[in-house]
């Protein structure tokens, strides 16, 4: 792909990334073939800065890593009043990062 | 998936673990002081219960033999209990034959709970338990 469009991508999406994988996500964007771009631009990120917001007001339901697709662990939140409340306290600082992780996965499957 | 095997299984092992350490301090203080520490933060900001506050109290009536009491308390602890009772074995066995169906069953209960036909029931199921927990007054 043109390197401008690339760039575009990364300058409206840098937010939802890792600051140490833009640069392979960079790279990888320009190996690709161009009929994925289409594909590309239209995926939907989820916003690190809203699942933090969650996980403060309701993050001892376990609805944070419900809306970042951990249902699992959700499920494992809300059983136990958010892990004794510790859970709650520690997502709160682990739930961008998570977010970030998540949307790397959603792209990750048109980069390989 | 983000979380692998094992780390699915050291959390599983480690929230297993922490829950037995805290039901035996639940029962060891409870025979002398009759009263539980409450660690829920929402109880503690707004005053009201959670939709599983009560499920100590419940597990513990669940191991005195008091199931009508346990149910009556909080549902909720029948899950836990029997999370409780069948993780800690199940893992063990998959460490020990290298085997990964607790984590295969996992996934496939992950994707299953996605979907709104299953996942709208349960999210009414746990908003009527709160209600039904607030009413008690737990």
């Amino acid at each position: 792909m043109e390197a401008q469009k690339v760039d575009m991508f990364l300058m409206s999406n840098g937010k939802f990334f890792e600051s140490h994988q833009m640069n392979t996500v960079r790279e990888r964007l320009i190996a690709l073939d161009d009929s994925k771009w289409a594909m590309i631009s239209t995926i939907q990120f989820k916003d690190p800065t809203t699942s933090l917001i969650v996980s403060i007001l309701a993050g001892s339901l376990g609805i944070d890593r419900f809306i970042i697709g951990d249902s699992g662990l959700g499920i494992g939140k809300l059983l136990t009043c958010g892990g004794f409340g510790i859970w709650t306290i520690v997502d709160w600082f682990l739930i961008s990062k998570a977010t970030r992780e998540k949307n790397m996965q959603s792209l990750q499957q048109f980069l390989y | 998936m983000a979380l692998s095997r094992n780390n699915l299984y050291s959390i599983l092992l480690a929230a297993s673990v922490a829950g037995y350490i805290w039901l035996y301090y639940c029962i060891t203080s409870n025979l002398s002081e009759n009263k539980t520490v409450e660690v829920c933060l929402i109880k503690h900001a707004t005053n009201l219960p959670c939709p599983s506050c009560g499920s100590t109290r419940s597990i513990i009536s669940i191991t005195k033999g008091n199931f009508i009491e346990a149910l009556d308390l909080n549902p909720i602890g029948y899950v836990i209990a029997l999370i409780m009772l069948i993780a800690p074995v199940w893992i063990i066995v998959d460490l020990i034959s290298r085997n990964n169906a607790l984590f295969l069953f996992f996934q496939k209960i992950e994707t299953f709970i996605k979907k709104p036909k299953y996942a709208i029931p349960l999210i009414l199921l746990v908003i009527i338990n709160w209600i039904w927990n607030i009413r008690k007054g737990l």
